[in-house]
């Protein structure tokens, strides 16, 4: 048994929405344990005023004293969830500050979630993992480069991914649509061994990420299995050879997008959202298929168009088609619309998501819509930055946890 | 998702705080296990917690108060004594609802006060209070640091 | 005996007096306990289920935040019941059941729009207004009637 990792909890609202069992429950299945920092009436007054928001929720006064108590390590945790209801105004101030704050003056990973009474267990899953991971395995995550022969697997909701690296290079690689979830894992693990020109037998890792990993995981016996968020930062760090200092990753995915603030290859603070799918990979696959185009062929139209020639702004996938069959009945070119597709998920990711993390440069966009120039042209256009999409960024995942994996080579 | 059954069904919780000079949490506990029939006492830093059907509870308390009216204050309480769910050992740190009686606490000797004065007298006697939208009077901390801040 | 609903409801002073000086603090510990005593499905740690904040859709819409609602579904039918209501205005200390700014407003001004006798204080800070706070206590409790 190892020792539960300790999260401390800064909230307001949970416990009357009906959902503090499960942030106990989605704690508990990563082995991590939700705590509340010990501290009195006198610290509140005192380091609530010191803090400088003057907020009136007491919960969250109390909230931020808590806060305070961690930065000073006059409470010791191992990482920090904050979480407050959904379109409270205030507490959304709170919450931002708060992480930042955290963020800045600590080395605590911090997650923060805004929730409703319908949030579940799942829903929190992977972030509770990602925190656990962090405060777990920093010496696995301090891993800058790849030894010996290794697999990496990202199992997504849309692709599964496999690489096969040797001595720090990627050697084999394999891309398929995700159907039967383990079906195309072994498809593309052959078709990238097949690539590097090796059999299974001299992998000396194996490692697993993304939505199938502990399927997969179990089946192909994997030495890690981790989720995407702490694999797809050490992978875009890697490949964008910047490993050192701070970036942001950004993934835009087929079923929910990750925006991760990274020092040093680790995560800092992150966002995963993904309730409308207006604002996900899916609806670009949608738009290229009702204007007629390969998926790989809409950055490049998107590229010649002006995006705010058409009105397109919907944060639900079936509205935003509507607007694209109503932009094209009225005229408009498919490069255009193209544009106006790219523009209207760069813009909903920036305001869904990319308000909660710090943005610091270097961007980097990763996974398979990253390739699609139009979407990363749009992203760098609101981020008013130069968008880094490093070599092989479709593998992100697939290259961390190869990378990652390497780590267990010795164990063997 | 699991089946709750909840314990203590039917029954009332008190809180029973003791701010005085001349009693402590210990002379309270004495006298309400002296007293206690079938309700269960559990002794705190503040007092008691009385758990009992409302009958129990309210015989107890009434009992209690006898001792130092004007500085024995009760409160019901929605969780039985020592509930996991709001122990400080399970929790990390206190219970919100904590730091709420640890203000209230902070000031309670004015209400004593205010209770004592008003024995054997008759409330109107009593200029009431200024109603709180009115400008609240100046804080005596904040006067003196007005009168340090001036210049000689 | 008039039930008497307090604010702050977590209020030690509030629950005692109205109590002391013979009438029922409508108080948030009554609520808490209705449900911690009621069988049903685990949902630790106030037995507070997800669908409670749909019951609070009767005081406030379903876009205000599920903690808010949440809240208002242990105090809604609380403030409905009162016969009467006191209001300490500096309650910015009250945590948890009393931890959120936007429900306390909400609270107040459901009281208001009852038309039922309402005390409006602050907190004593020296004895002379506690002199002055406990005696319009029991003087607005006495006009309600029923003292012991």
């Amino acid at each position: 048994m190892t020792t539960p990792v300790r999260i401390a909890q800064l909230s307001c609202g949970p416990e009357y929405s009906g959902v503090q069992k499960e942030i106990d429950q989605a704690a508990k299945a990563v082995d991590a344990e939700i705590f509340y920092p010990d501290i009195s009436l006198a610290d509140i007054k005192r380091d609530f005023t010191k803090f400088g928001l003057d907020v009136r929720s007491p919960d969250l006064k109390l909230a931020i004293a808590r806060a305070k108590a961690l930065v000073d390590g006059r409470v010791e945790a191992d990482a920090v969830f904050i979480a407050t209801c959904f379109r409270c105004a205030e507490a959304a101030i709170v919450r931002n500050e708060l992480r930042r704050f955290i963020h800045e003056n600590s080395k605590l990973p911090v997650v923060s979630y805004s929730f409703t009474e319908r949030t579940t267990a799942g829903t929190l899953l992977t972030r509770m993992e990602a925190l656990t991971t962090i405060a777990r395995r920093r010496a696995l995550l301090a891993r800058e480069t790849q030894v010996g022969l290794t697999l990496g697997l990202d199992s997504g909701s849309s692709t599964t991914k496999a690489v096969v690296m040797r001595d720090n290079k990627i050697i084999g690689t394999g891309w398929l649509p995700t159907t039967d979830v383990l079906e195309s894992a072994t498809t593309v693990i052959q078709l990238a061994l097949d690539m590097a020109g090796v059999t299974r037998e001299k992998i000396e890792a194996v490692g697993t990420t993304g939505y199938g990993r502990f399927l997969v995981g179990e089946k192909i016996k994997a030495d890690l299995i981790q989720e995407e968020l702490t694999v797809n930062s050490k992978g875009a760090v890697f490949l964008a050879d910047c490993q050192h200092g701070p970036s942001t990753v950004i993934d835009i995915g087929g079923m929910d997008n990750k925006a991760i603030s990274v020092q040093d290859g680790i995560p800092g603070t992150f966002t995963m959202g993904g309730i409308c799918a207006g604002a996900s990979g899916r609806f670009l696959e949608m738009t290229a298929k009702r204007l007629g185009v390969d998926i790989t062929e809409l950055g490049p139209l998107a590229l010649k168009g002006m995006s705010a020639q058409v009105a397109m702004n919907s944060y639900c996938i079936v509205f935003g088609t509507q607007s694209l069959v109503n932009a094209l009945a009225a005229g408009s070119s498919k490069e255009d619309v193209a544009a106006a597709a790219c523009h209207s998920v760069a813009e909903q990711v920036f305001e869904q998501q990319l308000q909660e993390v710090d943005i610091r440069e270097p961007v980097i966009m990763v996974g398979g819509t990253s390739l699609i120039e139009g979407l990363v042209f749009a992203m760098g256009e609101l981020l008013q930055t130069d968008i880094v999409v490093p070599p092989y960024s479709q593998y992100i995942g697939a290259v961390g946890a190869a990378l990652l994996s390497s780590g267990f080579i010795k164990e063997k | 998702m699991s089946e709750y059954i909840p314990r203590y069904q039917g029954s009332v919780t008190k809180y029973i705080f003791v701010e005085s000079p001349e009693m402590t949490p210990q002379d309270l506990a004495v006298r309400a296990y002296e007293i206690s029939g079938g309700a269960m006492i559990k002794e705190t830093c503040f007092g008691l917690q009385v758990t009992g059907t409302a009958d129990e509870v309210g015989k107890i308390i009434v009992a209690l108060r006898e001792l130092d009216p004007d500085h024995i204050f009760v409160k019901d309480r929605g969780f039985p004594p020592g509930d996991p769910r709001r122990c400080r050992a399970n929790l990390g740190g206190a219970r919100p609802g904590f730091f709420g009686h640890e203000f209230e606490i902070s000031l309670i000797r004015h209400v004593s006060y205010g209770l004592h004065a008003l024995t054997g007298r008759n409330e109107t006697s009593i200029p009431h209070p200024p109603s709180p939208s009115t400008e609240k009077k100046l804080d005596l901390d904040k006067l003196k640091k007005l009168l340090d801040a001036q210049e000689p | 005996m008039a039930k008497v609903f307090i604010y702050p409801a977590t209020s030690l002073i509030l629950s005692d007096l109205v109590a002391r000086f013979g009438h029922t603090p409508l108080s948030a510990a009554q609520s808490i306990r209705e449900h911690i005593q009621t069988a049903g499905l685990e949902s630790p740690p106030l037995q507070i289920s997800p669908e409670d904040p749909k019951k609070g859709l009767k005081y406030a819409a379903v876009e205000v935040p599920s903690g808010v609602r949440g809240r208002m579904s242990l105090y809604g039918p609380m403030i409905e019941d009162a016969d009467a209501g006191i209001i300490i205005h500096d309650a910015d200390l009250a945590f948890g059941c009393m931890g959120c700014a936007r429900t306390n407003e909400l609270i107040v001004f459901l009281l208001k729009k009852r038309n039922i006798p309402l005390l409006e204080l602050s907190y004593p800070v020296n004895d002379e207004e506690g002199a002055e706070f406990v005696a319009a206590i029991r003087d607005f409790l006495t006009r309600l009637g029923g003292v012991k």
